[in-house]
């Protein structure tokens, strides 16, 4: 069975017409993982056991004739900073390494509720701190398209396990780019929605003002499948917005775009953009017109400023959320230490990652006295200009348009040298997170080389349907091979 | 803006990590590239905004209810040391 084709659509169609088990796709999947995962580094747990059995209930259900939901026997892989109860949850740090969650969250109740099989939690970069997957305290992950390339990051793990053919779904977590970023990097759809659309409760928190939950899928239909199952309001986050009605986004994306209105930001395509990229992205627009969109560029000065306020406030943010790992209650204890500030001290120094105390570093300075004001509240305050520009821009455009990353996937250990280096690949996606509008990133093609590029599309609060509208009819048109040959090219 | 190994090492008591005092050399030249590159942010108009411009409601609070919660047992699981329902760590306060 090649499981590495099916879709979340293809494997309801072929549940409900018995064509094959649940219990049957699960172990193919299951069996690749083991194939190939030693040289991608996608998960860091799995649960073979109850994925296994998740998916002989299913099957239970299907011969005793009831319904199914289209996520009922679909196998998915979770980034590693979802709580899910009884199974590990170590946001790729040492200092969470055995922990044990005693409770679920939101999103993987919502899967279990449908019926989605968990394979197991998948690799990251340390609390979700890195755009490379090279920050995991345990190991990198490689990019299934060139194992000698980074799958972007921080959820470099989940792209990874849906790239590679070892799950049709999978749960990513987006700061700052964090799903649309490895998305790119490994030619599939990902999602950030409107902020306070997906629960954050059980998710560990990295900036929490900025976090959200998305999927990752192959095709624009599956990423909307996908959404569908995980969004709504939650009242034990008391950032999920209510009152807003279920949303049928698979229904909706089919009514192509003629007369949409899509905006291109030159500041977004000036110079510092990869030749390649550009060109392929402009090429995705250009489709777009041609099937009766009207495209019109336009200036939005914000993507260098917004990199420094993103990294201000998601750092000052950082510092408070990480500051309750202690080494008391739970995760990582220091074995020696002479007193209670010791304990504390050393249980953080030795458990985190470099990456992850240069950032509450960071974080604290920008917070503390003497330069709150010339840091943190003038990003908070650029934060509100943001807003305001962005609400400008979608009262005249339906969508804005963008390459998702300004670089090619690049190699591993490249970009590690020098922070700001690496901080730069976010330079198109962190305004999103900082106005809390949802974007979408789609494979627009390959480079020369063979490396994917994503084109990514962003859209007014809660306009994800627009987003979805603009991505199948591109998608549709462009006709791409999405599943890389395992072994890659080194 | 040049950060100091002095003032590395005093961000970092407020954020219970300790360094060498090469590694917090080595952070105080990241924080000097990393803020200049940041201080561009000073170029920005930023007048006519406050912290709360687009903000729409304030903070929505749900009600103070008392719930009974079943999984104490389960919520230290993860706990390193305990002596019966306490958590056992180092005198605080001497």
């Amino acid at each position: 069975m090649e499981v590495e084709k099916l879709t979340i659509k293809r494997i309801h169609e072929g549940l409900q017409q018995k064509e094959f088990k649940a219990e049957e796709i699960t172990k193919a999947y299951l069996e690749r993982i083991k194939s190939y995962d030693r040289q991608i580094g996608a998960f860091l747990t799995l649960d073979e056991n109850s994925a296994l059995e998740t998916s002989r209930q299913v099957d239970q259900r299907i011969a005793r004739g009831s319904a199914l939901n289209i996520l009922d026997g679909v196998p998915v892989a979770v980034k590693d900073n979802m709580c899910t109860r009884g199974l590990r949850t170590t946001c790729a740090s040492k200092m969470l390494e055995d922990f044990v969650p005693p409770y679920d969250a939101t999103v993987v109740e919502a899967l279990k509720h449908q019926g989605g099989v968990i394979l197991g939690k998948t690799n990251m970069d340390e609390f979700a701190m890195g755009s490379s997957n090279e920050n995991s305290g345990f190991h990198p992950v490689r990019n299934p398209w060139d194992s000698s390339r980074v799958p972007g990051g921080s959820s470099g793990g989940s792209a990874a396990a849906v790239s590679a053919g070892f799950a049709p779904m999978a749960l990513g977590s987006d700061t700052g780019g964090s799903i649309r970023m490895p998305a790119a990097f490994c030619g599939l759809v990902g999602v950030k929605p409107t902020y306070g659309r997906v629960s954050r409760y059980g998710l560990i928190a990295f900036g929490s003002s900025l976090d959200q939950i998305g999927p990752f899928a192959r095709t624009v239909e599956d990423a909307a499948y996908a959404l569908e199952g995980i969004e709504g309001f939650d009242p034990r986050d008391s950032t999920s917005a209510p009152g807003r009605t279920k949303e049928d986004y698979a229904a909706a994306m089919k009514q192509g775009v003629r007369g949409m209105r899509i905006g291109i930001p030159r500041e977004f395509f000036a110079e510092g953009v990869n030749p390649e990229v550009r060109r392929i992205v402009l090429r995705g627009v250009k489709s777009l017109e041609d099937q009766g969109a009207e495209v019109e560029e336009f200036t939005l000065p914000i993507t260098q400023s917004g990199l420094s306020a993103y990294y201000m406030i998601s750092s000052a943010e950082a510092s408070s959320n990480l500051g309750r790992y202690d080494g008391v209650r739970f995760g990582y204890r220091a074995g020696e230490y002479k007193n209670f500030e010791e304990l504390v001290v050393k249980s953080r120094t030795e458990a985190f990652g470099k990456e992850v105390k240069r950032r509450i570093m960071l974080g604290t300075y920008v917070l503390s006295s003497g330069y709150y004001d010339a840091y943190y509240k003038k990003a908070m305050l650029f934060r509100q200009k943001v807003r305001g520009l962005f609400r400008e821009a979608f009262e005249t455009y339906d969508a804005i348009v963008s390459p998702t990353v300004p670089m090619l996937p690049f190699k591993l250990g490249e970009k590690t040298q020098d922070p700001l280096e690496m901080y730069l690949a976010d330079l198109f996606t962190v305004n999103v997170n900082i106005a809390g509008i949802p974007a979408l990133s789609m494979p627009a093609g390959f480079s020369e080389s063979g490396l994917p590029v994503g084109i990514q599309f962003m859209g007014n609060h809660f306009e994800e349907s627009k987003l979805f509208r603009i991505a199948y009819a591109l998608e549709k048109d462009l006709g791409l091979d999405l599943i890389p040959e395992l072994g890659g090219v080194e | 803006m040049k950060v100091t190994k002095e003032e590395v090492e005093y961000i970092a008591r407020l954020a219970h990590l300790e360094f060498t005092a090469e590694e917090a050399l080595n952070l105080a030249g990241e924080f000097t590239a990393i803020l200049e590159h940041f201080d561009q942010l000073a170029q920005e108009d930023l007048s006519g905004y406050g912290m709360d411009t687009f903000e729409k409601e304030g903070l929505r609070l749900r009600e103070d209810r008392v719930v009974p919660f079943e999984h104490f047992g389960e919520l230290f699981n993860n706990t390193a040391s305990m002596a019966g329902t306490a958590v056992k760590i180092p005198k605080v306060v001497d």
